[in-house]
Order: structure tokens, then C-alpha cells, then sequence
């Protein structure tokens, strides 16, 4: 058969959502027990999908991040830009981060609204256990 | 030049390329100069195109064991199963009003028994087997004096599973209910003779067969005779049962794919399932698959693996180059997880990470092996980024 | 070479609407419910052909619902509309089609009460009856056809909607022969339904159109699979819809011209048959389309005059192909008031684009060696 025209992304995600989910930058873990390593987890209803953040701390600002999802592709980049994006941050900075923030960054639609949380929630997790 | 991704079709369940050799059966209808007139009209041009119109009608019902006369052309699949069951119910004089049907069968029966069900008519939704299997025993338990109609799937669209309508048939027949059978995907790839099965109505599709699209067909038995209220009306078509102008070139198209499908029906079958067992053994190293329906009981070209571990919109967003249907929609957060596996005891999770592969005359070795690795680098992949692997494994 | 002078039952495909179609006949296509890029590319082919659709007719892309044609549009018209309602009142014009006739008969089985319109000699609405008509009881929904199929008469259909809308109901035009022929506006016609065609505007046959004004509730005739907003269940004809969307295209695009050649050739046709003796032109004197003309010859039966015809190498009809070779006179000449044996005289010729002056010359001179033979 012959082939139809293609394009990158045949399934419509935002640009983003669509080159973090291929890419997916930082997925992984950091080996347990990496000093200044401080992880958040959350989950969305019945753990259709789950989201873990590293970040590790040095001198107030994050020297290196990693995270590992499971759901769909715009949870994946969630995590990808979380973990991108927190690099060089201040605690500060990364309290301030909100779920509104995630989607403007990403462009993804109102359905996907519960992707932006399950970052915001991931990411205070970490930051809950790092005041503790 | 940026490199163009290839694209696998194995999709063929879904709908399937028009073989050459129809499209030029079709194309003298589609000429200015060719036969465009009306089948209805009453001169020569019309007549020519009545005469390939009944042409088509003897090929189709040559394909499952039918006389030209118990063919009613419709616009697909999802038409004649609306006819088959609105048609019967509607016409029926003996007041009776149920109908025995299953969850696996295809969306247009269960959504036209749930509309009958808003009109007063029962419907027992048949819940299959954990292979997805109807046993006859099961369907002749759910009877009830009211029932006027079996509605049952030859092959299951999702899974491939294969009913056994030749046992089921004659016990329906014994007992007077009526028994509509869904051959949409039936048809073509497995043999079909209906001077020996006493199916009722048996609906049919071009363009799962290498036909067009908007073109379908409802077998109505004629001896004895099934009666059927008519769902379009106007000008009485199709011994009334159907009215509509006739699309000349669609239906000497499904007539060509009927006939095509008739002299390869064995040869196309063993070829697809060969290729699809192979596609199994590939993708059987992967650890952690299911396969859904019983193998044992499978249509030769539809393969369906749930996957554990990964989710089911990440798995189908993560194989662009792949053509194939999904448990799950990608880009749709309201998307159910597939009817027909939950009705299988699938859970959601299962569900929604399934691939069905679906096989045709197109399909290569090398198109299978790639398919099968490419699929597995994903699921690997998806696997490696889950948080929930990490814990757990 | 044969004349083809019976465009109102079918219109050949037009070969750049083939040319639009091939691909989707022979390349890679999907179904468009499928989300992979087979599937894409075809739902994108079926959303520009809406829009195409709905520029023609005066509609916007989103009240288009894909049908398997004409008579499937009548069919969910008049079936969705009544199917989740009280049983009231349905109406329809004495000349509709056989689709809207037969389907609004069927909601009698139903408990409906079903009447027709009354049209006067002229083929046109009976306006103080059916005002009247409205005001006596409650209703549900009206079919006006735009023109109609046997004689080209044209409806005032604006008028009909408002006073149908007076009376709380609905209205549905059947514009199958208007569309491609005359200007249609569907957001300023009175209508709340429009059913559309495409092998009657040089378009592929198997695919047809329901225009839906938006509040208007429907039950769908064919349930399963969602597709159409759930009111048309059904994998979409992809190719069909394409060579719609195409003919739809190319129809608004030459709408004026082809019009002015068809009502040429009309005039031509009907300057011969009134120097015809014998021969007489039906709603003569009403708005028509200009490609339409029924008529009746002194002495000549219209199947006889039809199949006469049809051995010189003339392809017309009696009245509507549906009604062919049934031995029925048209119930449109019957509604119209005329007797028995002027219906059963009738023939329609319905012109198309491609038809020359010459075919109406030759028609015109076979017609007269017929009436000659009828006569001797």
C-alpha cells in the first residue's frame, strides 16, 4: 500500500506535549541513597496514571532532576518539563509553580487540565518532604 | 528532504484498500460516457445499469450460499444491522418482543437494542466467556416465549472470535426465533454456506473486503421467509424493504470483491494466518502480554494483545508508524476503555493498552517483523519510564 | 449518438469529480474513525467536503449530516423528528417525493395523523387552505420540497416556514432537485431540515445530505458508532463524500452559467413543443427550474411515448425513475388536480450541462414524427 502524507505528530498533541513524550529528557531515577536527593510522587483516580519527580538540591537551587511516569503522553511530558525546568531553580521559584503554569508552558487542552495537577501535586510532594 | 516515516497498515479489520480489479469494475459506472443512469429508470441506459446492479446481487450471494433474490443492498454494515433488528421487531405480528444479543457484538447492535429498549423491547446483553465465546447453551438458556430475535456476530470486529453459528442455527430455528448473524467480518474470511446454516439475516459490508465504502448488503431468507419492516421508504426499492436510487458503481464494486473474495477465500486465509501466527511468536517475547479471545476459536487475520505495564494512550501515541486500532483513543481524556474486553473481564488498565492487529492481502513477512519490533522497543520503552515498574518490578 | 435528457433521476459523474474521488477509490484511505494517519487523512477529506456542502447551500459545515443519499435524508427528516414526540400531526405537499410521502404515511402506523398540503393546478401551494389547515390543529412538522422532481415547479418555501413556525412546528425542504440548479440559502430558507443529493449535481450516487438547523432534535435512523454527532451511525463513504463535496464545489462555481444553458435549452425545447400540436407543458406558467420540463402529447400514453423513445436512443422519463414501470400515474400530476388520462400522457425531460441545442432539435423532430405516427 502506498503511504499517506505524514507529519510528525499524526495524533494532534501540542507541539510540546508531542517532542517532550518521544524525547522524554530526564526520564530515569537516581541511584537510592544520591545525596541531596528529594523525590515527589502523585497519582490521579485509580492510578491511571503516576508521576515521580528527583530533584537534588545543592546550594538552595537544583543541580539535577530526573522523574518516571506512567499515563498518558501529556503526563509524560509533564514530567519532562518538570524535570527540565526546575534545573538551576530556586525552592522559591519552584514553589511558585502552579498547574497553570504547566499547561501554558505545554499548550495541552482543557481535558487534560489533570495532567497540569498531577505535576503541581508531584512537585509539592517533593517539596513537602523537603521542609520535613 | 526530511525522512518520511513508514507507516505499517495492519488495520485491514477497520476497512481495507479497493483492489484494482474492483475499482475497474466500478469505474464504467463513474464515466460521463459510461452506464451513470438511474437502475430505476425505465430505459435502455437504465436498464444496463439494473443489469450490473443484479450482476453484483448474484456475486454477493454466491459468496455465502444465497440466492440472488434474498439480497437487499443497503449503505453497510451498520445499516443492515439496523434493518435486520428495527426491521423485525417493527414487522413482527406476534406481539413478541425480545431479543438475546451479547456485549461483545459490534456498537451499531448494541446501540440500536438499547434504542429498541427505550421503546418497550427486552434485550438480554449475553456477557461471553472469558475467551469470548457465546455457547449456544448460553443463548438457548436466555430464551423466553417473548423472544423474537437472536442477534449474534459471526467474528467479533476487536477480538476475531469465531461464534459457532452453524451448531447455534438450527437450534434457533427449531425453537422459531428468528437468528440475525453479523458477518461483516465473517464474510470472505472464513467459508460461509447458508444452504446449511438457517441464519435468518445476515448482514455484510464491501469495504472490510477490499470493496468500497457506502456499500452493505442484508441477506433475508426467503424459505422460510423472514419479514422485515422497511427503515427507509420511498419508492419501493428492494421489494420495499429498502428504498434509495441504487449507487451503481459501489455496488458492482462489492459485487467484484464479493466474487474476488470467493475464488481466494482459502488461499487469502491460510496466507493471513500464517502471517498473524508469526506476528504472535514475535511479540511473545515480550513478557507480561495477554491475548484477547480464544486462539483457538480466531478469525485467520485479527490479533489482540493487551499489555501490562504501560498505558494505553501513551502505547498507541508511541507507534505513529503503526496503523492499528487501540483499546484506547489517543487525544480524548473521555474515551472508555473497549466494551468488548471489559465484557471479556479485561480491567480497565488491560483494556485500554491493547493493540488489535488486523491482517490482509497486503501484509508482508517483513511488515509483521517490523511491526512486532517496532511495538516491542515501545513497550520496553513505555515500561522503562514508569514509576510504577520501578517500585514493582 | 443517444440522448440523455433525464438528468432529474441521475446526472452522469462530472470527470473532475472523478478526479477528485480517485484517490480516495484507489489510495491509501482509512476509516475515518480510525486515529492513525490513515485515518486522519480521510477524516480531513470528510470535513472539507462538509464545508464544500454547506458553502452551497447556504449552510454552515456543522448542520451537515452525512446520509446515504436523498431518500435517507427525507427518511431521518421526518422519522427522527417524530420518533421521540407525542404523535400529532405531520403534513406534506400533495407533489413530494415518494421518500417524504411514504415516510410521513408511515407515522400513520403510529398513531400520527398524516395530511397532505393541497397544491393548486399550478403545482404551488394552496396558501389560504393551508393557512387554514395549520390553524386547526396542533403539528408537529411540515415537507415543502424546494422544486419539485416531475415538473421543476418551484415552492415558496420561505413563505411555508414562516407559517409553519407560526404554528410551533417544523419544516423540512426537500431541495434534492433545487440544489445545483437554483441558489439555495439555507440559514434564510424557512426551512429547519434540507435534504441535498449529490447524484442529482453531477456527484458520485450513495451519498447524500441532512441539513440540521441547530437546536433541532433528532432520533438517527441508523444508530451505532457515533459518527455524525451520533445522528448517523455508519463508517463514512469517504470517497462518495469527497466527490460531493467536489460536485458541490464546482455547482456553486458555475451555478449561474450552467443555469443560463440549461433555461436556453428549455425555451428552445418549449418554443418547439408549443408549435407542436397536441402537446401540452404542465404548471406551464409557474416559476420552474430551468432544466425541467413534463409535458403531455394528445395520443400517446407517456410509457408508450417513453419506450418510443428510448428505441430512437432518447432517454427520458415518465415521471420520477422510482415510479418507473409501475403502470401508476404521477401522484404529482394527480395532486395537481389534472385527470387520469392527462397524468398517464406524461413525459419529463430534465436537461443537463452538457446537453446541446442540437439534442433538442433532434428531439423535437423525432417527437413530431411520433405524434404523425400516433395520429395516422
Amino acid at each position: 500500500m502506498a503511504q499517506p502524507s505524514t507529519d510528525a505528530n499524526p495524533f494532534g498533541y501540542s507541539e510540546a506535549v508531542w517532542r517532550l513524550f518521544n524525547q522524554a529528557p530526564r526520564a530515569g531515577a537516581f541511584a537510592p541513597g544520591t545525596a541531596g536527593v528529594v523525590a515527589g510522587t502523585a497519582q490521579s483516580n485509580a492510578a491511571h496514571a503516576v508521576l515521580r519527580i528527583e530533584l537534588q538540591l545543592a546550594g538552595g537551587r537544583v543541580a539535577d532532576s530526573r522523574f518516571r511516569a506512567y499515563g498518558c503522553p501529556t503526563t509524560i511530558a509533564v514530567g519532562a518539563w518538570l524535570a527540565g525546568w526546575s534545573l538551576g531553580r530556586t525552592v522559591a521559584e519552584l514553589r511558585a509553580l502552579g498547574a497553570a503554569d504547566l499547561r501554558a508552558a505545554l499548550e495541552f487542552s482543557d481535558d487534560r487540565a489533570h495532567c497540569g495537577l498531577l505535576g503541581e501535586d508531584a512537585l509539592r510532594n517533593a517539596l513537602e518532604k523537603l521542609q520535613r | 528532504m526530511p525522512e518520511v516515516p513508514k507507516v505499517i497498515y495492519l488495520d485491514y479489520a477497520a476497512t481495507t484498500p479497493v483492489d484494482p480489479r474492483v475499482l475497474e469494475a466500478m469505474l464504467p459506472f463513474l464515466q460521463a460516457q459510461g452506464e451513470f443512469a438511474n437502475a430505476s429508470s425505465w430505459h435502455r441506459p437504465g436498464f444496463k445499469a439494473r443489469a450490473a446492479v443484479e450482476a453484483a446481487r448474484a456475486q454477493v450471494a454466491a459468496l455465502v450460499g444465497a440466492e440472488a433474490g434474498e439480497i437487499v443492498w443497503t449503505s453497510g454494515a451498520t445499516e443492515s444491522n439496523n434493518l435486520a433488528i428495527k426491521g423485525a421487531i417493527e414487522f413482527n405480528a406476534t406481539g413478541r418482543a425480545h431479543i438475546v444479543t451479547a456485549r461483545t457484538e459490534h456498537k451499531c447492535v448494541v446501540d440500536t437494542c438499547r434504542y429498541l429498549e427505550t421503546r418497550g423491547v427486552g434485550v438480554s446483553f449475553l456477557k461471553p466467556a472469558a475467551n469470548g465465546i457465546v455457547s449456544p447453551e448460553q443463548v438457548l438458556e436466555a430464551l423466553t416465549p417473548d423472544t423474537l430475535l437472536v442477534s449474534l456476530m459471526w467474528v467479533n470486529n476487536e477480538t476475531g472470535v469465531v461464534q459457532d453459528i452453524a451448531r447455534l442455527a438450527p437450534l434457533l430455528r427449531e425453537r422459531g426465533v428468528l437468528f440475525h448473524v453479523d458477518a461483516a467480518q465473517a464474510a470472505g474470511k472464513l467459508p460461509i454456506d447458508l444452504r446449511r446454516v438457517p441464519v435468518d439475516l445476515l448482514s455484510l459490508s464491501a469495504h472490510k473486503l477490499y470493496g468500497p465504502k457506502g456499500a452493505g448488503a442484508l441477506y433475508v431468507r426467503r424459505k422460510p421467509r423472514a419479514r422485515l419492516a422497511p427503515q427507509m421508504h420511498g419508492g419501493g426499492h428492494e421489494w420495499g424493504m429498502r428504498s434509495g436510487t441504487l449507487a451503481t458503481h459501489q455496488l458492482a464494486g462489492m459485487g467484484a470483491a464479493f466474487e474476488l473474495a470467493a475464488r481466494r477465500l482459502e488461499g487469502d486465509a491460510a496466507a493471513v494466518a500464517g502471517l498473524r501466527d508469526r506476528l504472535w511468536q514475535r511479540l511473545r517475547e515480550l513478557p507480561r502480554i495477554h491475548r484477547n479471545g480464544d486462539p483457538a476459536a480466531c478469525a485467520p487475520h485479527v490479533l489482540n494483545i493487551s499489555f501490562e505495564g504501560v498505558e494505553g494512550e501513551s502505547l498507541r501515541a508511541a507507534l505513529p508508524g503503526l496503523a492499528v486500532s487501540s483499546g484506547s483513543a489517543c487525544s480524548s481524556a473521555t474515551q472508555e476503555p473497549s466494551y468488548v474486553l471489559r465484557a471479556l473481564g479485561r480491567s480497565d488498565d488491560l483494556a485500554n493498552a491493547s493493540l488489535r492487529f488486523s491482517l490482509g492481502r497486503g501484509t508482508t513477512a517483513a511488515e509483521v517483523d517490523q511491526a512486532a519490533a517496532m511495538v516491542m522497543e515501545k513497550v520496553r520503552w513505555l515500561r522503562s519510564l514508569s514509576p510504577l515498574e520501578a517500585w514493582e518490578v | 449518438m443517444p440522448i440523455y435528457f433525464d438528468h432529474n433521476a441521475t446526472t452522469p459523474l462530472e470527470p473532475r469529480v472523478l478526479e477528485a474521488m480517485q484517490p480516495y477509490l484507489t489510495g491509501p484511505y482509512g476509516n475515518p474513525s480510525s486515529v492513525h494517519r490513515y485515518g486522519r487523512a480521510a477524516r480531513d477529506a470528510v470535513e472539507a467536503a462538509r464545508a464544500q456542502v454547506a458553502a452551497l447551500a447556504g449552510a454552515q459545515a456543522g448542520e451537515v449530516v452525512w446520509t446515504s443519499g436523498g431518500t435517507e435524508s427525507n427518511n431521518l427528516a421526518l422519522k427522527g423528528a417524530t420518533a421521540a414526540a407525542a404523535a400529532t400531526r405531520v403534513l406534506y405537499g400533495a407533489t413530494e417525493h415518494p421518500s417524504v410521502l411514504e415516510s410521513a404515511e408511515s407515522l400513520a402506523a403510529r398513531g400520527w395523523q398524516v395530511e397532505t398540503i393541497a397544491v393548486g393546478a399550478d403545482g404551488l401551494v394552496d396558501w389560504p387552505a393551508f393557512a387554514a389547515q395549520l390553524a386547526r390543529a396542533p403539528l408537529c412538522i411540515a415537507a415543502l420540497m424546494a422544486a419539485n422532481n416531475e415538473t421543476g415547479v418551484i415552492q415558496d418555501v420561505a413563505r411555508a416556514g414562516a407559517l409553519v413556525h407560526g404554528a410551533g412546528a417544523l419544516l423540512l425542504s426537500d431541495a434534492v432537485q433545487a440544489a445545483g440548479k437554483i441558489p439555495l440559502d439555507f440559514a434564510a430558507s424557512g426551512a429547519d431540515l434540507m435534504s441535498l443529493s449529490a447524484h442529482k449535481l453531477y456527484g458520485p450516487k450513495g451519498v447524500g445530505a441532512l441539513l440540521v438547523k441547530a437546536g433541532v432534535e433528532l432520533v438517527p435512523l441508523l444508530h451505532g458508532g457515533g459518527q455524525e454527532h451520533g445522528l448517523r451511525g455508519g463508517t463514512e463513504n469517504v470517497a462518495a463524500i469527497v466527490g460531493f463535496g467536489a460536485a458541490a464545489e464546482l455547482a456553486q462555481q458555475e451555478l449561474e452559467a450552467r443555469a443560463e444553458t440549461l433555461l436556453a435549452l428549455r425555451r428552445r425545447l418549449e418554443a418547439g413543443l408549443a408549435a407542436l400540436p397536441g402537446a401540452a407543458i404542465f404548471a406551464r406558467d409557474a416559476a420552474r427550474l430551468p432544466n425541467t420540463v413534463q409535458f403531455g402529447l394528445r395520443g400517446w400514453e407517456g410509457e408508450a411515448l417513453l419506450m418510443a423513445l428510448d428505441r430512437r436512443g432518447i432517454a427520458v422519463s415518465s415521471g420520477s425513475a422510482c415510479s418507473s414501470g409501475k403502470g401508476q400515474p404521477s401522484h404529482v400530476l394527480l395532486g395537481m388536480g389534472l385527470p387520469r388520462d392527462v397524468a398517464f400522457g406524461a413525459i419529463r425531460v430534465s436537461l443537463g450541462k452538457d446537453n446541446t441545442a442540437a439534442e433538442v432539435d433532434r428531439f423535437l423532430a423525432v417527437l413530431g414524427e411520433l405524434r404523425l405516427a400516433a395520429a395516422a
